[in-house]
């Protein structure tokens, strides 16, 4: 960082670089709910962090800390925009669908092949797969399931509703 | 954005960046500005006629060094939180000469209000209120330009601590050129004020400091390469 602060450029690259990886971890750790692309979005939102405020580095002082009190306060800010967007959604009751088009009557579509669906549910990625284990295959409850999982009732709502999209997407596509 | 694309991009015009002084160099830098700006203040509002008399009061003297440490303490604080890595207690530091401040006003009160009296004589006085803003509005500026080269990892807490850093200031010299002695009238109007000020800073915090703009200024110029 200190070669980096003088401008050397390949300095500064081959620390990003270096870092990235753990700055991943720190965030799939910390985010478990998080799919790839969100994952991804925030380390990227650390770097940036990193990137401007990059001459508050003291060299006399470690470096670890330095990066690690950067990502845990964008952590912290990913959450509180998280919840934040959670408090201005209003919960209803789901209505059922009223137009005969077959469009509008998605609940009702059948997946033919169950091994096509057990197929598409392995390729989710790990957070939506879970989700959908434990709520649709082993029907627990979203209480039950954010206790066994150990994240939260609304991440896991997220996972499960990106699940089913995705599974959409996958089994129309074949 | 690819992530790798993304490091490519900052590290290819990324210039060299002037390193952030240490805390206390910073706090230094910072006084050193705001100093001959009180001192200006309090010859132009006319120093009080018996500040040679108040230079022997220990009380007076123990409450102004106790104010002068209180805007030194917050100034480090307020430096030290906008560097990551720092410990957090360290932002505790004011606590210290800024409880010395309350327990010599607070028992000036007890003895005032033992005596008697001391409620017959409180009056209200809110020429204190923007006294000790004007006092304080230099310093207060100078360490919002200050804390915005920083990382703005707490902004309500290093706004609030930059805010008593001015406000402490503002306060002491209120002292020089205001002749309110009072126990309690200082802990209302002065160290009512002081707080007062220090929360409202608090409060404005992330007009001043937030991540936002600075990233969007980072994808701006990104975009613009």
């Amino acid at each position: 960082m200190q070669a980096a602060q003088a401008g050397d450029m390949r300095a500064y690259e081959r620390l990003l670089k270096e870092i990235t990886p753990k700055l991943r971890q720190i965030v799939r750790r910390r985010r478990q709910f998080f799919s790839a692309e969100e994952v991804e979005d925030l380390v990227q939102e650390i770097l940036l962090s990193i990137h401007t405020v990059r001459a508050t580095y003291d060299p006399s002082r470690p470096f670890m800390p330095w990066l690690s009190t950067i990502a845990h306060n964008r952590l912290i800010d990913s959450a509180r925009r998280f919840y934040r967007g959670k408090s201005n959604e209003i919960p209803m009751d789901e209505l059922p669908v009223t137009f005969a088009d077959d469009w509008a009557n998605i609940e009702n579509e059948g997946y033919r092949d169950p091994e096509e669906l057990k197929i598409a549910i392995k390729g989710l990625p790990e957070g939506q797969r879970k989700a959908v284990e434990m709520l649709k295959l082993r029907e627990m409850s979203l209480k039950e399931a954010a206790v066994a999982s150990g994240t939260t009732m609304g991440a896991l709502k997220i996972s499960i509703h990106r699940a089913v999209l995705n599974l959409r997407k996958a089994l129309s596509k074949e | 954005m690819d992530t790798d694309k993304l490091i490519a991009g900052l590290t290819e015009h990324a210039d060299a960046v002037r390193r952030l002084p240490s805390p206390w160099v910073r706090t230094a830098s910072w006084f050193a500005m705001a100093v001959p700006y009180v001192v200006a203040i309090v010859m132009i509002m006319t120093p009080r006629d018996d500040l040679a008399v108040k230079f022997t009061d220990f009380r007076f003297l123990v409450e102004q060094v106790a104010a002068l440490c209180t805007a030194i303490g917050a100034a480090v604080a307020a430096f030290q939180s906008i560097v990551p890595g720092y410990s957090r207690r360290l932002l505790l530091l004011p606590l210290v000469p800024l409880s010395v401040w309350l327990a010599s006003v607070g028992e000036g009160c007890v003895e005032a209000l033992l005596r008697g009296g001391a409620l017959q004589t409180f009056t209200s006085d809110f020429l204190c209120i923007p006294a000790i803003a004007l006092v304080g509005a230099l310093p207060a500026v100078a360490m919002t330009l200050m804390l915005r080269k920083g990382a703005p990892l707490w902004p309500y807490t290093s706004a609030a601590l930059g805010g008593l850093a001015a406000a402490g200031l503002g306060n002491f010299g209120l002292r020089f050129f205001h002749g309110q002695d009072a126990s309690l009238m200082v802990l209302v109007w002065q160290v009512g004020t002081v707080f007062m000020l220090t929360i409202l800073c608090g409060q404005a915090g992330r007009l001043f400091l937030d991540w936002r703009p600075a990233i969007a200024r980072a994808r701006r110029n990104l975009a613009a390469h």
